[in-house]
């Protein structure tokens, strides 16, 4: 199954981590990506996902929000289908893993950990992470 | 298994650019491929896996590889840090 990748964020925050993401990779993603407007109610974005989403029937979806309980959250729990899954709270590690990982041969269940553990990962305190380091407690993280 | 100790001698050592560079020429391979860095040991087929290393110009690495390609997997990943990730003329 092909996998698709949206982004739905308040803002350029969605483009601006896709750009980025692109940049380090070197190549264009093909994440569609929506701007949500502080003054809309969310009416044409849906439509513009419906489209979207009938355009991709047959692919598996990932829509990929800013915030848990923000309006780009809660609007995509207006669609529901089969294979498609919400990720919250992205941010770059968690854009990198997906398109490194989605092209590979492991099921959209595997794929959706691997993202949301790598955008987990991606989060450190760095004293944390030298002191563990040095004591030899390091966790492997980002090592699968 | 195959193993080589490398100089990082790009200036901007294992960055992001870098670090996606040589886990793309990773994943073309069979073997498990590793890089060894101050006692910290990571897939080389992960981004960011390898960008956790922090690993800066002057720093001695290791590549390990186990598997059918091993031999060609550590040369062209000691290529690629000769040749500076081709982001220096």
């Amino acid at each position: 199954m092909k996998i698709k990748g949206v982004i739905i964020t308040h803002g350029e925050l969605g483009k601006a981590i896709i750009d980025v993401a692109d940049s380090i990779l070197e190549r264009k993603s093909d994440i569609e990506c929506f701007r949500f407007e502080w003054d809309e109610d969310g009416t044409i974005i849906e439509k513009k996902i419906r489209a979207f989403l009938n355009k991709n029937k047959d692919s598996g979806i990932i829509i990929f929000t800013d915030m848990f309980g923000g309006s780009p959250a809660n609007l995509s729990l207006r669609f529901n289908r089969p294979n498609l899954e919400i990720i919250t709270g992205i941010n770059l590690p968690g854009i990198l893993k997906f398109l490194t990982y989605k092209e590979k041969k492991i099921s959209f269940k595997e794929l959706l950990k691997i993202v949301r553990d790598g955008a987990r990962d991606g989060i450190s305190i760095i004293s944390e992470y030298l002191g563990d380091r040095k004591n030899g407690k390091r966790k492997d993280q980002n090592n699968k | 298994m195959e193993k080589e100790k490398i100089k990082i001698t790009n200036k901007l050592g294992l960055h992001a650019r870098a670090a996606a560079k040589l886990s793309h020429l990773a994943n073309n391979f069979n073997s498990n491929i590793f890089l060894i860095f101050n006692g910290d040991k990571v897939n080389a087929k992960s981004l960011l896996g390898i960008l956790t290393l922090a690993a800066s110009v002057g720093n001695d690495i290791t590549i390990e590889a186990e598997g059918d390609d091993e031999s060609k997997a550590v040369s062209e990943i000691k290529g690629l840090f000769e040749r500076k990730f081709d982001e220096e003329s």
